[in-house]
C-alpha cells in the first residue's frame, strides 16, 4: 500500500506539473519532489504522531530541496515547492469536512475543518521558514564565493 | 520613459497571470527600474491590480495602472519572464528589445490538450487509490477525471464566472460518482469524489495565500485566502446539491 502511494505521488505530481506547464528538468524535479514529500511523510509518521508537525517538517525539507534545485536550474523556487507538495494537500480531509457538514455531524465537521486548516498552515509555515532562511544563507554564500 | 514603463508593466502583468507571487513581482519591477535613470520607484501590487509610479532623474512623473482579471498558472512562462527580468537588470535592454523578448515569451506553447486530459484522469484515479480506494473505484474516478476536463474545457469558454465553473464541475463529478454507486458498480462515493476533488481544489492557491499572509503581504494574502475559501465552498455546494437530490446518503 505504501509503495503504491509513493508511486502515485510521483506520477500525480508529474501530471500536475504538466497542467502547470513545467517543462524538461523542472518537471522531473517536481515529480521527484512529490515522491520525496510523501516518502518523508510516511517515514516521519513512524516517529512523530502529530500530523501537523509532520507536515511542517516535510514542507521544510521539501522546500529546502526546491530552493537548492531552483538555484541549480536558475528558476524561481515557488513553482517547484508548491507543485512538489501536492501529495500533502489535505483533499481527503476537505472532503470529509464537507460530508460531515452534510450529515449534520457538527463535531466531526469542526474537527475536520480545524485539522484541514492546521495542515494547510503547517505547510505554508514550513515553506516560509526555509524561504526566509535560504535568502539569507544563499546571499552569504554568494558573497563569499564572489 | 513612458514606453519603458509600459513594457515593464507588461512583464509584471504576465508574471501575475502566470502565478507569480505578489512580493516577487514587486521585487522584480523595482530591480528592473533601478537599472534605468530613475530617481524613485513606487510599486503597489495586489493580486488583481498593479499601480506603478516612477520619478525620472529629470523630475518627470509617470504613473500607470493595470487591472488583472484572469489567472492561468503557467510556470514555464513565469520562468522565462524571470530570466528576462534578470537579463534586463544585467544589460539594460532597450524598450524595443524588451518588446521583442515579450513577444517570444507569449509564443510559449502549453502541453497538448490530450495530455491534459490524461493528466486529469491519472490525478483523479491516482488519488482515489492513494486514499485507499479499490481498483474499480480508481477506474471510475479515472474516467470521471477525463469527463471533468471536458466539462472545464466547455464551461471555461462559455461561462466567465470562475466560481460557477467550479460549482458545475463539482456537481457533475459528484453526480457521476453517485450514478456509479446507483448502478452498483461500487459501494461508496467517498474515494471517487476525493480523487476528483484533488483536481478541483485550490490547494496550491491556499498554500500561496497563507504564504503571502505570513510573509506580510496581508492584502494579497487575504484576497487569495477568501478566493480559495469561496472556491472550496462552491465545490461543497456542487457536492451538496447532488447529495441532497439523491436523498442523502
Amino acid at each position: 500500500m505504501e509503495l503504491i502511494q509513493i508511486i502515485i505521488s510521483f506520477i500525480s505530481t508529474l501530471c500536475f506539473g504538466i497542467l502547470f506547464n513545467l517543462k524538461g528538468k523542472k518537471l522531473v524535479t517536481v515529480a521527484f519532489g512529490g515522491l520525496i514529500s510523501w516518502s518523508l511523510f510516511l517515514l516521519i509518521s513512524n516517529f512523530i504522531e502529530s500530523e501537523t508537525i509532520n507536515y511542517f517538517i516535510v514542507a521544510a525539507i521539501v522546500s529546502l530541496y526546491s530552493e537548492i534545485m531552483a538555484r541549480i536550474l536558475k528558476t524561481p523556487a515557488t513553482p517547484l515547492v508548491t507543485t512538489s507538495l501536492i501529495p500533502l494537500i489535505p483533499g481527503g480531509s476537505l472532503y470529509y469536512t464537507m460530508s460531515y457538514a452534510f450529515e449534520n455531524n457538527y463535531d466531526g465537521f469542526i474537527e475536520k475543518a480545524i485539522s484541514t486548516l492546521k495542515l494547510a498552515s503547517a505547510l505554508a509555515l514550513g515553506i516560509i521558514i526555509i524561504t526566509a532562511l535560504s535568502q539569507f544563507i544563499f546571499k552569504k554564500l554568494s558573497r563569499k564565493s564572489a | 520613459m513612458e514606453k519603458l514603463l509600459e513594457c515593464v508593466l507588461d512583464i509584471g502583468e504576465q508574471m501575475l497571470i502566470c502565478g507569480g507571487e505578489v512580493h516577487r513581482v514587486e521585487d522584480s519591477l523595482k530591480r528592473i527600474f533601478s537599472v534605468y535613470d530613475i530617481k524613485r520607484t513606487d510599486v503597489f501590487i495586489i493580486t488583481s491590480s498593479m499601480v506603478v509610479t516612477i520619478i525620472s532623474n529629470d523630475e518627470q512623473i509617470y504613473t500607470q495602472t493595470r487591472r488583472i482579471t484572469e489567472v492561468k498558472t503557467d510556470y514555464e512562462r513565469l520562468h522565462k519572464l524571470n530570466e528576462l527580468s534578470r537579463k534586463i537588470c544585467k544589460s539594460k535592454l532597450e524598450t524595443e528589445e524588451i518588446k521583442k523578448e515579450l513577444e517570444d515569451i507569449s509564443k510559449i506553447r502549453l502541453y497538448p490538450i490530450w495530455l491534459e486530459f490524461i493528466s486529469f484522469s491519472i490525478i483523479s484515479g491516482g488519488f482515489t487509490l492513494f486514499f485507499n480506494g479499490t481498483i474499480i473505484e480508481a477506474l471510475i474516478s479515472f474516467i470521471i477525471g477525463a469527463i471533468l476536463r471536458l466539462v472545464l474545457l466547455i464551461t471555461e469558454k462559455s461561462i466567465k464566472n470562475k466560481i460557477f465553473v467550479k460549482f458545475i464541475s463539482a456537481f457533475i463529478a459528484t453526480s457521476l460518482a453517485f450514478f456509479s454507486v446507483h448502478i452498483n458498480f461500487v459501494n461508496s462515493v467517498d474515494k471517487i469524489i476525493i480523487g476528483n476533488i484533488m483536481t478541483l481544489i485550490p490547494g496550491t492557491g491556499l498554500t500561496t495565500a497563507l504564504k503571502d499572509l505570513f510573509v506580510g503581504d496581508s492584502i494579497a494574502g487575504l484576497l487569495r485566502t477568501i478566493e480559495a475559501c469561496i472556491i472550496a465552498l462552491a465545490i461543497a455546494a456542487g457536492y451538496f446539491s447532488v447529495a441532497f437530490l439523491m436523498g442523502g446518503m
